[in-house]
């Protein structure tokens, strides 16, 4: 039995589709991250889980400790029965009150003794100890970060939903943060939501990831697995996987390329690329224009060969020299810019070069996909 | 500086005084107008807090009907005055009143035996009238700091197992703390400082004791004295207004525009109607209407003529008010931004001080301060065998529209400094950078980008000066009558109808600001927005 299982959520907002049907399942103790670029409802699927907004279809399914609680659009449950945590973008910690009164809201009802034991425990967790009767505004921005999870921990919720929770963190504290708050959550075997832009964010801190756009969950899985197989050109575009060089299939030597071995060779302005059509996963094309996405880690320098790049940016990183490439001829159809690639060799500005192309699996799309996406943003 | 001084002189005077003076005082009247003054001011401030908490918590946070007009007319009663309100009620609900003469009528009851009703002319009577007229400032105040509340900590207080209902007293109500403070206090400054409603309900206060001791016995040194004890009330509230603000400025939050909205049952749904709706009425509909209907029962063109010789007495008065009170404020806001002195806030501060005075406590200042000044200048007119000029000061409109400047120096401050504010104070400097001087500058930039600010300050004085009654009555030249004075006189002799022109003209310059208020603060609100759009894109 999942934790949380959501299946075909929508959610619409004054006539507007925020969500369009989302289906997610998520174990008990895992840490998924939704990432996507700004408004595309990420915010929203994790503010209608918690209850603030309504769906508009699907329904929503929490394993409360052993008791399911189905939320569909004729059963609503209000917030403060659904038995979930939030830790807020901004924190959210109500500047009236102490932290001890802050982390004690949510278990008002217990004895007072039980608050004590649950405040102190929380207190030494989160290494809050000397903080107890401090007011919010006298706070760091590390420490309130740390209030407003005891607060939200303090219940002991089900489900932990955390909003942009690193957007408020000095960059430099923000790894180590991370990797702190990721071990305390699987310390306590906490199941967690999290929201973020951030995609090296979820590489560092979830277990998944799952990647949105407009209103609609792209693809999930775990970091790795996306990362190797994005499943559209959307979800390697959004996650950076790499640069985009132009293909154009050739007619292979007539063998049907649908079956399993045929070989399938592709004109590039790097050369020509062949592969084998070894795994079901691999797509064929039914157009001839596609683009082939290439890793800096694919491209090495190519000695003796005639020069089929120029260089065009130069920056210096701990990597060594980053280098961007474009194509020498650029007015033909396999024209391609920006390719990323690193090296220690010195070259200097509109040299020209000589790269090869050394790929295994191929990530291939079509070039009407990228087209529509660069249209709309 | 110059503005302090009569406060300064009336406090002098009063502590020096013999202190027989305070032992007569203490031994005869003095509680019991210091009981009955404790007394109004905590009816009202309980009866305004309920009425306007409960109003803007069902306007902000609820699904109430005809919200977007209730909005509105919740802040209408702020423009009339407590003491037309107290004549047309006391007319209505009196033992002669139509509502006591139907039910007797219905019923057929003889006497006042045969019944209880509720007597309006006592101290919970002015309570209650005051409080329709008031609460607004309760209302507006809690309203705003409702809607910039961080709907992020409402949501956290629902997560961590709250109700609606409850997050709204355990939340939302502790975070809007400062603003109840604060209108709290605005209520019992305003309440300390009545004089009409209470005079005619008969309720013996501060403000009337100055009054009768002052124009009824003609003891200048006890009316001081009294004026200063309440002077001393009047510190003790400024002193928790200030406290509130400090408060609130820990608490800035940011606004959210994704409310969550209680639904209301039915039920509830009625209840929350009658009771935003029962105060719209009570407090501005209602009275108004009544005022209407006098006028087209009762006007002669005789009424009219004699109407407009006090309006344009009170048009004078209130153009030399508002243009001496608006470029004293100009002179002091803009000394304070370019002046590098430490002590630069002061002036402005000091000045702002005298919207706290009640009208009779400044009244009784002037009359303190000037009255001396009189007597030397006439002193030294003999002397120098010249013709006595006769009191120049304290015997003209002069007193007044000095009295005047004086209280209503924060509003025009408030107004102009606000407006200078929002000049980036990069402004100041790049003149400098293009080789331009002070002077220009001041005349090219700063003075036309505050011309809105100026005239919006100018038409505020304008109005509170029209409508200013206690000070005017004490501080008057003989025969000197205002639009206000007049109405004053008519309602003490029980013929309001003959003045209700005149009435519906002071609650028309009432509205007025309160218009200006409204919109100012709905544009802010949007700017505010707007700001944030931009911020989160």
């Amino acid at each position: 039995m999942p934790l949380i299982s959501i299946s075909n959520l929508s959610v619409t907002l004054q006539k507007n589709t925020i969500l369009s049907d989302v289906n997610l399942t998520l174990a008990s103790g895992d840490i998924i991250g939704l990432v996507g670029p700004s408004g595309c409802g990420k915010t929203t699927l994790l503010n209608t889980i918690a209850g603030f907004i309504e769906q508009s279809q699907g329904q929503i399914q929490l394993n409360d400790f052993g008791v399911i609680n189905t939320i569909t659009t004729e059963q609503f449950i209000s917030p403060e029965r659904r038995n979930i945590g939030m830790i807020f973008q901004d924190y959210a910690l109500f500047p009236h009150l102490t932290v001890a009164k802050n982390i004690c809201f949510g278990i008002a009802k217990q004895s007072n003794a039980a608050q004590k034991t649950q405040l102190i425990t929380l207190l030494k967790l989160l290494k809050l100890d000397d903080l107890a009767d401090r007011y919010p505004h006298q706070l760091s921005g590390g420490q309130q970060q740390r209030v407003a999870i005891a607060r939200a921990l303090a219940p002991k919720p089900a489900l932990l939903l955390l909003d942009e929770p690193f957007s408020n963190i000095d960059a430099r504290l923000r790894n180590d943060l991370m990797i702190e708050l990721r071990s305390l959550l699987k310390e306590l075997k906490i199941t967690a939501i999290f929201v973020t832009h951030n995609k090296d964010e979820v590489f560092s801190f979830g277990d998944k990831i799952a990647v949105m756009t407009e209103g609609k969950i792209l693809q999930t899985g775990t970091p790795a697995e996306v990362c190797k197989n994005p499943n559209s050109f959307q979800v390697a575009d959004f996650l950076q996987l790499g640069a985009w060089l132009p293909i154009t299939t050739i007619e292979s030597n007539n063998l049907p390329s649908h079956e399993q071995g045929a070989t399938i060779s592709y004109h590039s302005a790097l050369g020509l690329i062949k592969s084998t059509l070894s795994s079901p996963k691999t797509k064929t094309f039914s157009e001839n224009k596609l683009v082939l996405l290439v890793k800096p880690q694919h491209l090495s320098l190519h000695a003796n060969h005639d020069a089929n790049a120029i260089v065009k940016n130069i920056t210096i990183t701990e990597q060594g020299y980053h280098y961007q490439l474009s194509s020498i001829c650029t007015q033909n159809d396999l024209a391609f810019t920006a390719l990323s690639f690193y090296s220690n060799q010195a070259l200097h500005l509109e040299q020209k070069i000589a790269i090869k192309l050394n790929i295994d699996d191929l990530v291939i799309f079509a070039m009407a996909d990228t087209h529509s996406l660069i249209t709309s943003t | 500086m110059l503005l302090a001084i009569p406060i300064i002189v009336m406090l002098v005077s009063a502590l020096t005084s013999s202190s027989d003076l305070y032992l007569h005082l203490w031994q005869s009247v003095l509680p019991n107008y210091i009981i009955n003054t404790v007394l109004l001011g905590a009816y009202v401030v309980v009866l305004t807090l309920f009425f306007g908490v409960i109003s803007a918590g069902l306007i902000v946070h609820t699904n109430i009907i005809g919200k977007k007009i209730l909005r509105w007319l919740l802040v209408l009663p702020l423009a009339m005055p407590a003491y037309i309100v107290a004549y047309l009620y006391t007319d209505l609900f009196d033992y002669a009143g139509f509502v006591q003469i139907a039910l007797r009528d219905t019923f057929h009851w003889q006497s006042p035996q045969d019944y209880w009703f509720f007597d309006i002319r006592s101290l919970f009577g002015a309570a209650c009238v005051i409080s329709l007229v008031l609460f607004p400032y309760v209302y507006l105040l809690t309203r705003t700091a409702f809607e910039q509340q961080n709907q992020n900590l409402l949501r956290a207080g629902r997560l961590l197992g709250l109700s609606p209902t409850q997050n709204f007293i355990k939340v939302i109500l502790p975070l809007a703390r400062p603003a109840l403070g604060i209108s709290a206090s605005l209520v019992l400054m305003e309440t300390l400082a009545d004089f009409a409603t209470v005079q005619y309900f008969a309720v013996n206060t501060l403000t009337t004791a100055i009054y009768d001791t002052w124009l009824g016995y003609g003891d200048l040194s006890s009316a001081n004295a009294l004026a200063s004890v309440l002077m001393l009330f009047i510190f003790i509230v400024v002193f928790f207004e200030q406290k509130a603000r400090s408060s609130q400025s820990q608490q800035k939050s940011m606004s959210n525009n994704q409310q969550q909205l209680i639904i209301l049952s039915t039920r509830q749904q009625f209840l929350a109607c009658t009771f935003c709706w029962f105060l719209a009425i009570a407090g501005f509909l209602l009275p108004f209407s009544l005022l209407i209907n006098m006028v087209f029962e009762y006007s002669t063109s005789e009424q009219f003529f004699k109407l407009l010789a006090s309006a344009l007495n009170s048009i004078e008065l209130a153009l030399y008010a508002a243009t001496i009170t608006v470029l004293i404020a100009l002179t002091l806001a803009l000394f304070q931004r370019f002046s590098y002195d430490i002590n630069k806030t002061w002036p402005l501060q000091i000045s702002s001080f005298g919207y706290a005075i009640p009208g009779t406590v400044l009244a009784m200042a002037m009359l303190a301060t000037f009255g001396p000044v009189d007597h030397s200048v006439n002193d030294i007119a003999i002397y120098l065998q010249l013709t006595e000029p006769g009191l120049i000061f304290s015997g003209t409109i002069f007193v007044l529209v000095f009295a005047f400047v004086v209280r209503f120096a924060a509003i025009a401050n408030g107004a102009i400094s606000s407006g200078l504010k929002q000049i980036p104070s990069s402004i100041d400097l790049a003149p400098a950078s293009l080789g331009v001087g002070l002077k220009t500058s001041l005349t090219k930039i700063h003075l036309p980008l505050l011309k809105s600010s100026i005239l919006g300050a100018w038409l505020l004085v304008f109005v509170e000066a029209m409508k200013e009654l206690p000070a005017v009555l004490l501080l008057r030249p003989f025969n000197f009558e205002t639009l206000s004075t007049q109405v004053y006189q008519l309602i003490s002799d029980e013929m309001l109808e003959q003045g209700a022109l005149g009435a519906i003209l002071i609650v028309l310059f009432g509205l007025f600001p309160i218009i200006w208020l409204n919109s100012s603060n709905e544009k802010i609100a949007k700017t505010q927005h707007r700001e944030q759009d931009f911020a989160a894109h």
